[in-house]
């Protein structure tokens, strides 16, 4: 048993990277009695999706610095604040494994398909769910954070928007939800800029159009987005809040972000039998003979060859420089920052993660001025990416010229604008370029979802008949006491 | 106290099972779990999930139990396994001296790469096949009529007690001889790990007893992906 070679199985499908995008896969096909053969170049699980200790990152680093062929992350270095003797527990780092520093800082919208396909999968119940509460935005109203009206009945209670324009976004905010419905609305609108469409057709002022604009979380500057690409997005914005409990509308899980959700999933993958080699890639792929039932070969990095029907395989980046790449760090204070965290709703479950939103033009370096928005997604330590006492700040902007300084500035005018007045302890910049299989942006993009779902019916579609079973659909397996369900109900 | 009538809390306990191939990890889980042993158990297929509830007097422990499942060879599983895992079970084989070596190995790395407070036991399986299968005290002395059987029988064992008893001591682990065979000391492992996870680490412990304790906000902060509304309706529904 322990000397068989991977190239004496036949395979059904070798399936290359555990980003969310593959390990996804991994899991849609783990009851469908296929060799999967899972592999990965890295030697830990998560892709572009990883999550590290303060240790792993240092070996990332000197990894991608190493690296031949171009990853997806390039430019990162790290600033580490000087150990003072004198300071407490919480004003300096702590060991390196009380930190779970996660790639993918994305934040899940409660209506997001991954949930439902991660609660019909049954998967849902190896993971842990955090909520996203408590949207700030600087510079709406001066130079200070204030609350991003998050629905209706914020907005209501908002002291800072006039009755006038209090009137034209309860309009907007009622059109919106609707919009699919009310093409004569917008139609006409759709490669217009949101900006003109919501000062044109709903009379708002620029600081609301600021707002509306924060909520559909883009990454060029909102006088960028269409309407045809925004409206949806508020829309999912809105019908997100409350679907889960009151006061927020979108998840992240604990222990990582996507990492976890990437490892939970090639578990699934694991127990439904599918073979896991890592700091293993594959370095060759030749099609031998098309009549044979393995008719594809591969070289993998560890020196074996196997035969496969099939295989999935990492796209390779490109490597000019015209790709869409965001900036990005991440950085620990030394704050629980609390007052972040505290909810304007009742009834809302403790927020584990806050987002803060720099629309453009509200920060400037030297003479240039921000161009595009940052968002910083704050994790307190109920993420379990920290120790008690501070938080993990996630800034990310689209890269340019001076996006490094831009983001700099940016968690630096947070620290100054909240009351605790945190010091940065940690700072890791990188940046990172699109690439199909994982996305830049900083909300969940279900399109992953529709080519995980496109992957999983190449694969299962070879053999049709009853194995063509519904897309995420599984049963409890055996072993799982039917008696877990009572522990849901709380 | 008013609470005399409130369920107990209960948590979720994450384990992982390492050690080399074929020391019986299944089977003692199994033993655990279903009270069931199978002679001559094909190698796992797959990677198992197991879940089994601990009861014990102050709070009920629900195991989630990862098995590595013959993919040992790879080591590729291990590390998603034993991630965020509050506990684990090194098995090792003791008429087998190098799965020990092995599982020194694993205890090395679950102490290099694991969560800080994770709670380890090391476990030496088959004691079936020694001459001390009677005694359900695997530490007690061997008498001299055990001895004398184990001449009789074969005695298998080549591991002793002492070597990995002192190894555990010196690397504060949890130790145990156990035989999924017959079933010695396999609850008490499981009973002996519910017991060693400090209470403060438990992850969703819910109920009053864990009120005063750090899990305390991690409930606040947990959100139920199956909804509010999907639970009231699932309860309110008869049919």
């Amino acid at each position: 048993m322990e000397m068989e070679s991977l190239g004496d199985t036949k395979w059904d499908v070798v399936i290359e990277g555990t980003g969310l995008q593959h390990s996804l896969l991994a899991l849609a096909l783990s009851r469908s009695d296929k060799k999967i053969l899972h592999v990965d170049g890295n030697p830990y699980y998560g892709a572009a999706e990883a999550a590290f200790s303060l240790q792993e990152v240092d070996e990332w680093i000197e990894r991608l610095g190493r690296a031949t062929n171009p990853t997806p992350f390039q430019n990162a270095n790290l600033w580490k604040a000087t150990a003072d003797a004198e300071s407490d527990e919480t004003s300096k780092l702590s060991f390196s494994r009380a930190y779970t520093l996660t790639l993918s800082p994305q934040i899940i919208y409660t209506t997001s398909k991954l949930l439902s396909y991660l609660v019909s999968s049954k998967v849902y119940k190896q993971l842990e769910f955090q909520a996203v509460g408590n949207w700030w935005i600087y510079g709406a109203d001066g130079s200070s954070l204030t609350r991003l009206p998050n629905g209706r009945e914020d907005i209501f209670q908002d002291k800072n928007i006039d009755n006038r324009s209090k009137r034209g976004l309860m309009k907007f905010l009622k059109f919106v939800v609707d919009y699919e419905n009310q093409s004569e609305v917008w139609e006409a609108h759709g490669e217009n800029s949101l900006y003109s469409f919501l000062s044109s057709q709903f009379r708002l002022p620029d600081h609301l159009q600021m707002v509306i604009s924060a909520l559909a979380l883009p990454l060029e500057s909102p006088e960028k987005s269409t309407v045809n690409w925004a409206l949806p997005r508020i829309a999912r914005h809105l019908a997100s809040i409350g679907r889960l409990g009151p006061g927020f509308g979108a998840v992240v899980p604990k222990w990582g972000g996507g990492a976890e959700i990437a490892q939970v999933a090639c578990r699934a993958g694991a127990v439904g039998g599918g073979v896991y080699v890592l700091d293993c890639g594959m370095t060759d792929v030749k099609t031998v003979d098309e009549a044979e039932d393995q008719p594809v070969r591969i070289a993998l990095s560890n020196g074996e060859n196997v035969g496969t029907k099939l295989y999935i395989q990492n796209k390779k980046v490109e490597g000019d420089s015209s790709v869409k790449a965001v900036s990005r760090i991440v950085a620990v204070i030394s704050s629980s920052l609390s007052s972040i965290f505290r909810s304007s709703v009742e009834g809302a479950p403790l927020a584990a993660v806050s987002v803060v939103v720099f629309p453009p033009k509200t920060l400037q370096v030297k003479n240039d001025v921000q161009e595009n928005p940052v968002y910083i997604m704050v994790h307190s330590n109920e993420t379990g990416e920290c120790p008690a006492g501070q938080c993990v700040l996630y800034a990310t902007t689209l890269h340019n010229k001076n996006s490094k300084a831009i983001l700099e500035l940016a968690l630096a005018t947070f620290s100054q604008s909240v009351e605790e007045k945190p010091s940065l302890l940690y700072s890791l910049y990188y940046e990172q370029k699109e690439s199909k299989s994982s996305s830049l942006d900083v909300s969940f993009d279900d399109q992953i979802l529709a080519r995980v779902e496109e992957q999983w019916k190449e694969v299962i579609g070879q053999s049709g008949g009853d194995e063509a079973s519904q897309f995420m659909q599984f049963e409890e397996r055996k072993g799982m006491n039917a008696d877990d369900e009572d522990d849901e109900g709380y | 106290m008013a609470e005399a009538t409130a369920p107990k809390p209960s948590s979720s306990v994450k384990l992982v099972l390492l050690g080399e191939a074929a020391v019986g990890k299944s089977s003692l889980v199994l033993r655990f779990v279903n009270n069931d042993f199978q002679e001559n158990k094909e190698p796992t297929i797959g990677a198992a999930f197991l879940t089994q509830k601990c009861n014990l007097p102050t709070r009920t422990i629900k195991f989630e139990i990862w098995d590595t499942a013959g993919q040992e060879r790879f080591a590729s599983l291990a590390p998603m396994y034993y991630r965020n895992a509050q506990s684990a079970l090194v098995v090792y084989d003791l008429t087998k001296p190098t799965s020990l070596v092995k599982a020194k190995h694993w205890v090395a790395e679950l102490q290099r790469q694991a969560s800080p407070g994770i709670v380890i036991a090391l476990v030496g399986n088959k004691l079936d096949l020694t001459n001390e299968t009677t005694s359900s005290n695997p530490l007690g002395d061997d008498t001299d009529t055990d001895a004398a059987e184990g001449e009789d029988d074969g005695d298998a064992r080549k591991v002793s007690t002492a070597e990995a008893k002192s190894y555990a001591e010196e690397e504060g682990l949890l130790f145990f001889e156990t035989s999924a065979k017959t079933g010695i000391n396999v609850t008490e492992v499981f009973t002996a790990i519910a017991n060693a996870i400090p209470e403060t680490s438990l992850k969703g412990a819910r109920g009053p007893g864990a009120a005063q304790t750090a899990s305390r906000t991690e409930d606040q902060s947990r959100v139920n992906l199956t909804g509010p509304r999907d639970n009231a309706s699932k309860e309110g529904c008869a049919c």
